[in-house]
This record gives structure tokens, C-alpha cells and sequence, in this order.
């Protein structure tokens, strides 16, 4: 294991990190408030197919990214009106949400499949700092988005400790008739913390196609979208602990494309090496395996402690039935 | 989003459900038709030859029975653990589950005849089913931890087991480099029933009428439906809530799992797209067949002709996916529909602002905070 194999893998832990904490802060935002959104994989697929598309056109990656963050925003309004507006089965929703996003991206984005990628996020070394050893190519190096996405955090963790919009956020989330006795605006709310989540959802897929692995077909997403709602549960719907959740089990998608280099050979002089083989494929379902394991574990815990879930998670609410 | 509130009807609108599927598929199919004609063509023309290709001749009901065998199974499976309030979201990873037992067993005896071989087959791949939902089944049953994530987190275990296998350990040799496994033995593929339909639609078809009538008929059924409504109802009726959540998530899984098998002796292989989306269309069919087992199998042969249509299409140059957002919108507008059934949408009344609002919503996020810190009770996902 050399240093730049290190670097490398730092470099694409952080990536993978940037994409992961996106789609999951966005899903966080819309659990705390009391919706539970199963459409992220298909969100992301939306965001993703229409980034890439703005960025095939253009060459403008910012612009991609922010058409792509809108459209998506738009798109789970869907799930707003459906769910929070009309009051249907969140579960239900949010998984047609997934079938019509992955439908949409695949039909809409056809002809995209064999357009080169104009428009990509590199590398952003900041002066001075970026020389610094082992910090400096990979965390004072990484990309504009991977700054956003850190920022994006400490606004979220800001907002939903510091303010009377994250207080009032948290309250719909606990308690939707409570919240709405107080005069708060249950809804309206709620509607807001499901686009916000389509938007940053759709950011991670706009990063996923135009930087981590530019280009776009229908199976783009494979599965990213559903690590992220499990990124949730495995962060306590704490905008801290998610990205540690996100670096973790990005860490483990960067890991298994790379796990044949750290193999032990003769040829190079290795300090540190695998003296067997690990199937990448078998390292590729851990982060999903992670997460029930960190659901049983939170369900034993919450026997004496209480639960860290937004108490109002996947309850419609209806005014009436007050 | 203040100006309006749904206010319940005196009278749902008679036949609600139904009338909801129906504006749920208008809505779909002029959604569908926009998307079409922005893609350059005609969706008359589309929606025609999908209908020709699935519904018009019997080699096409062949077809549409054959997708509608999985699709229908899979729709059960959700049903069945619907009736009682518990979400199995991972009918894909459980079918897949069932095709990877199934294909292990039928790889131990590829001497037995046809006859032995085929329901062994099917019983493996009911148990691989059963299996992969026996571990989110004890977790809720006994821990309480909540299904829909951990069902869904297996969908994706399973996914990736499939492609281990037929990319490493039962990878065909003979391939050329294609990750599939060796075709199962000739005798394992079911007995053709009519054109391209082969017995695997009877099978679905007498599964879904079984607990079809068990769930509507049977001290079980009731059962479900009454620790369904509610627990502590169930309880006090001396109901085992830990014992009927078990038995039934681990029955939905099995349910799945069968289709895996079904798949499998039609397929004669293993690949690692053997569940085709099933898994998460069966959630779609369950909830328009209202949990419902009777009503999947309508459903469940609407939306195999919609997949039998869309792959028609294909050699057309209109992409497959026209068939996925159509089912998606379906739902979607039977959804809405089916909540102004039975709700009507009024302009609320202005409500009072002002100090005491303020000092109320302060009082909120107090209460909050103590619920937070004094309700161990109160668990994510208990909903049901």
C-alpha cells in the first residue's frame, strides 16, 4: 500500500462522502419534520439525468447543478401534495415516487446515454493549505461541492439547534396536532422540508453524474439513493452523526473497487496488506447490513432511553382529526 | 398551502375505491400521452400496440399471465402483511432470495425427474423467501425494530448476493464472459400451460385465491385484520401479537420467495435481474388492491399487460420506462382520488395570530423536549 493508493482512497472516501451527505441531509430534513420519504433513489435519478443533460448542453456545472436541484425539488412536491397535502400513506408515496424518478429519468434521459460529459466538478486545491502533506491533497484538494455539502451541514445542525425555524421544523415533526394547536403551519412546513430534501437529493444525483462517474444510463443511481435513507436512521437524524454515517459507508464504496490493490505481492514492498482476497461485491452490502444492525441496536436501547426518531414520522395529519 | 383544508364527506362517493383506480389510469395514461408526443410520437398509436401485444390474442394473454403470475405473488406478499398493518417492503430481495435457494436445490439434483425436482424447487425457494424475512420478523417481533427500513435494506443485500454469485461461484464457464449461471437442468422448467404460459400462473393463481379466501373467510384473516385495527384489541382478545407478526412477515417473504421459484422455472437460470422490478411493483399492486388479497389478482394482470405493452414497445423506439411511469401515475392519481372520495377540499377559516400563538408555539418545542427526555414508549414505526 503506497501513499498515493492512500491518497487516492481518502480522495474517493471524501467523494463518495460529498454524494452520500447530500441525498442524506436532505432526507434528514424531511424526517424531522415528520415525512418519511422513500423517493430518493428515484430523486436522485431525476437530478442526476437532468444535471447531466444541463451539463451536456452548457458546460456550465453550477448551472447543471442548480437546474438539477430545482427540477428535483419540484419533483417531490409530488410527494408533498400526495402524502402531506391529501394525507396518503407515506410508505406507498415515497416508494412510487422511486418507480416514477427512475421511469422518468430512464425515458427522458434516452438520448443521453452516449453524449460525452461536458461539464464536471475537479479538484479544488486551495492556495497554501494544499500543500500541506497528506491533508492537503486530499481535503484542502477536494471539490467545490464537498465544501457546499460540509456548509450545507453546519446550516442544517444551525438551523435546527439555533432557530425558531428548526424548533418550529422539529415540533411539526414531534407532534403534528400539538404544533398545529400552537399555530404553526403543519403543511406549509412540512411541504418545505420535502422539496428541500428533493433539492439536495437531486444536487447528490448532479453530483454523481457530472463529477464521481460523469455520464448517465437508467441504472446511474444502483442503489445510492437507498443508502442514504439508511444514512438517516444510522445518523439519529443528527446532521453531525450523518456525516460521519456518510464518510463511513463511503469509505466502504470507495473501498471496494480499490480492495485488489492492497492485495500483498511479492513485487512491491508493501507495509500494510491483505493476505487474502476480499470480494468487493461482498464489502459493497455492508453499509445496507450496517444498518439494520444499527436498528437493532437503537431498539434496544430506546427500551430505557427514548427514541430518537422524530416521534410523528409517517403520520399523515388532517386537521379535523385533532 | 393555508388557503384550503379536506373536510370529510357526509357520504364517501359510492364505489370511491374503484372510481379511484379509474382516474388514477386516466390520469396516468394523459400523463403518459404528453410525455409520449414530447418524445416524437403518437400516443394512440402506443397505447394501441400496447394493448394489441398484451391483451389481443392468446399468445399475448400468455404473456401478460405469465408477468402477472410474479407480479401477483409479490402483490400478495405486501397484502398479506398489509391486512395486519406491517410493511414488507423487500418482496424483491425475497424473491430473489427464493430463485438463489431454489437454483442451489435444483443444482444438488439435477438426476431427479421433473416431477421431484420442480415442487423441491418451488418449496427451496419458498423457504429462501421465508428466510430472508425471518431476520426483520424477529427484529420487529421481539425488538420492535421497524420493517419497512430493514426489509428494505435486504432488497439491496440480496441484490448484491445474486450478482456475487453469478459473477464468482456459480458462474457458467462455458459464458463468454457473461455473469450468469449454468442453465438448470431441462427437467426443472415447468410444464407450458397454454403458448408461452406455462403452470407457474396456475400456481400464482391458486395462491392468491387461497388467501384470498383465508383472509376474508378465516378465524386467521380476522384475526390479522383485528391486530391489524388495533393492538391492544388484539391483545385483550388473548391475540399473540409477537407470534402473528412473525408467522406473517415470514409468510409474506415465502409468498415473494415462490415467485423467485416461478421465475426460475421459466428462465431455466439464474441472472441478476431475476426479480425484473416485481418486488417494488407488488407494492404498487397492493395498494391499489386496498391490502386486499381478492383485488390483486385484478390489479396484478392490469399491470402485467402495462409490462407486457411497455416491452412491446421497445422495438419501436419508445423506451420501456413509458410502462414504469405509467404504473408509478396510476398510483399517484388513485391515491388522490381515492382521499377525495371520501374527503371534499374547503377554504379554512383565517385563523388568529398573534402573542399568544408565539408564547404557544414556545410552550410547543417545551413539550417536545420533554417528550424527548420522559416517553420511552414511543417508538418509530409504531403507526401500525
Amino acid at each position: 500500500m503506497t501513499r498515493d493508493t492512500v491518497i487516492g482512497l481518502i480522495v474517493s472516501v471524501i467523494e463518495f462522502g460529498t454524494l452520500l451527505y447530500l441525498a442524506a441531509l436532505g432526507e434528514t430534513i424531511a424526517e424531522k419534520s415528520g415525512v418519511l420519504n422513500l423517493g430518493v433513489e428515484g430523486m436522485m435519478a431525476v437530478g442526476g439525468m437532468s444535471a447531466y443533460w444541463v451539463g451536456v448542453e452548457t458546460g456550465n456545472p453550477w448551472l447543471a447543478l442548480l437546474v438539477a436541484a430545482a427540477l428535483t425539488a419540484l419533483f417531490a412536491s409530488l410527494h408533498g401534495v400526495v402524502a402531506v397535502m391529501f394525507g396518503a400513506d407515506q410508505v406507498v408515496s415515497g416508494l412510487a415516487l422511486t418507480i416514477l424518478g427512475l421511469g422518468l429519468a430512464a425515458f427522458l434521459g434516452q438520448g443521453l446515454v452516449l453524449e460525452q460529459p461536458r461539464a464536471t466538478f475537479g479538484p479544488w486545491p486551495l492556495p497554501v493549505l494544499s500543500e500541506i502533506p497528506w491533508l492537503g491533497p486530499t481535503v484542502f484538494s477536494m471539490s467545490s461541492v464537498s465544501w457546499l455539502a460540509a456548509a450545507l451541514g453546519v446550516v442544517t445542525w444551525l438551523v435546527f439547534t439555533r432557530t425558531r425555524a428548526g424548533l418550529n421544523l422539529r415540533a411539526v415533526g414531534e407532534s403534528a396536532a400539538t404544533a398545529d394547536t400552537a399555530g404553526l403551519r403543519v403543511v406549509a412546513t412540512r411541504m418545505v422540508a420535502v422539496a428541500l430534501g428533493g433539492a439536495l437529493a437531486g444536487a447528490a444525483g448532479a453530483y454523481l453524474t457530472l463529477s464521481l462517474a460523469p455520464g448517465w444510463n437508467e441504472g446511474a443511481i444502483g442503489g445510492l439513493g437507498w443508502i442514504a435513507v439508511a444514512l438517516v436512521i444510522f445518523g439519529a437524524w443528527r446532521p453531525g452523526r450523518v456525516l460521519v454515517g456518510a464518510l463511513l459507508f463511503g469509505g466502504l464504496l470507495a473501498l471496494g473497487p480499490r480492495l485488489q490493490t492492497f492485495r500483498c505481492s511479492e513485487a512491491t514492498e508493501q507495509t500494510l496488506c491483505l493476505s487474502r482476497s476480499i470480494n468487493p461485491i461482498v464489502v459493497s452490502m455492508l453499509p445496507y447490513l450496517l444498518t439494520v444492525g444499527v436498528l437493532i441496536v437503537l431498539s434496544i436501547r430506546s427500551r430505557n432511553r427514548p427514541s430518537v426518531a422524530p416521534a410523528a414520522i409517517g403520520l399523515p395529519y388532517r386537521r379535523e382529526e385533532r | 398551502m393555508t388557503g384550503y383544508r379536506l373536510a370529510p364527506r357526509e357520504q364517501p362517493v359510492r364505489g370511491g375505491q374503484g372510481l379511484a383506480f379509474l382516474v388514477g389510469l386516466l390520469v396516468a395514461l394523459i400523463v403518459g400521452a404528453v410525455l409520449l408526443v414530447a418524445a416524437g410520437h403518437n400516443p394512440l398509436a402506443v397505447y394501441g400496440r400496447m394493448v394489441e401485444t398484451s391483451l389481443g390474442s392468446p399468445r399475448a394473454w400468455s404473456a401478460t399471465l405469465t408477468q402477472a403470475a410474479p407480479l401477483g405473488l409479490a402483490g400478495l406478499a405486501v397484502a398479506v402483511a398489509g391486512s395486519m398493518g406491517l410493511w414488507n417492503i423487500g418482496a424483491e430481495g425475497q424473491i430473489i432470495a427464493g430463485a438463489i435457494v431454489g437454483t442451489w436445490v435444483a443444482r444438488l439434483g439435477p438426476d431427479l425427474p421433473g416431477p421431484a425436482l420442480i415442487p423441491l424447487m418451488l418449496v427451496a425457494a419458498v423457504i429462501g423467501g421465508g428466510l430472508l424475512a425471518a431476520g426483520p420478523a424477529l427484529a420487529r417481533a421481539h425488538l420492535g425494530v421497524n420493517e419497512i427500513i430493514s426489509t428494505l435494506m435486504l432488497n439491496e443485500v440480496a441484490i448484491r448476493l445474486v450478482r456475487y454469485l453469478v459473477n464468482g461461484p456459480w458462474k457458467d464457464p462455458e459464458s463468454a464472459g457473461f455473469p450468469v449461471a449454468p442453465e438448470l437442468p431441462t427437467q426443472a422448467a415447468l410444464p407450458t400451460l397454454f403458448s408461452r404460459a406455462n403452470i407457474g400462473v396456475l400456481i400464482a393463481a391458486a395462491v392468491v385465491a387461497i388467501f384470498g379466501f383465508l383472509s376474508a373467510r378465516s378465524k386467521w384473516g380476522y384475526e390479522l385484520r383485528v391486530a391489524g385495527s388495533s393492538a391492544k384489541a388484539a391483545e385483550y382478545v388473548g391475540i399473540s401479537l409477537r407470534s402473528k407478526i412473525l408467522t406473517v412477515l415470514v409468510l409474506s417473504g415465502a409468498i415473494a420467495g415462490l415467485a423467485g421459484g416461478i421465475r426460475l422455472g421459466s428462465t431455466s437460470r439464474i441472472v441478476e435481474g431475476i426479480a425484473e422490478g416485481w418486488g417494488f411493483a407488488g407494492i404498487i399492486v397492493a395498494a391499489l388492491a386496498l391490502m386486499r388479497p381478492a383485488n390483486v389478482a385484478l390489479v396484478a394482470v392490469a399491470f402485467g399487460a402495462l409490462r407486457v405493452g411497455g416491452v412491446a414497445i421497445k422495438g419501436e423506439g419508445v423506451p420501456a420506462a413509458i410502462a414504469e411511469i405509467i404504473q408509478a401515475l396510476v398510483l399517484f392519481g388513485a391515491l388522490t382520488a381515492a382521499i377525495l372520495a371520501t374527503y371534499r377540499v374547503v377554504s379554512a377559516t383565517p385563523k388568529d395570530g398573534g402573542e399568544g400563538v408565539l408564547a404557544a408555539a414556545d410552550s410547543v418545542s417545551a413539550t417536545v423536549d420533554l417528550a424527548a427526555d420522559s416517553d420511552p414508549d414511543d417508538e418509530a414505526g409504531e403507526s401500525s
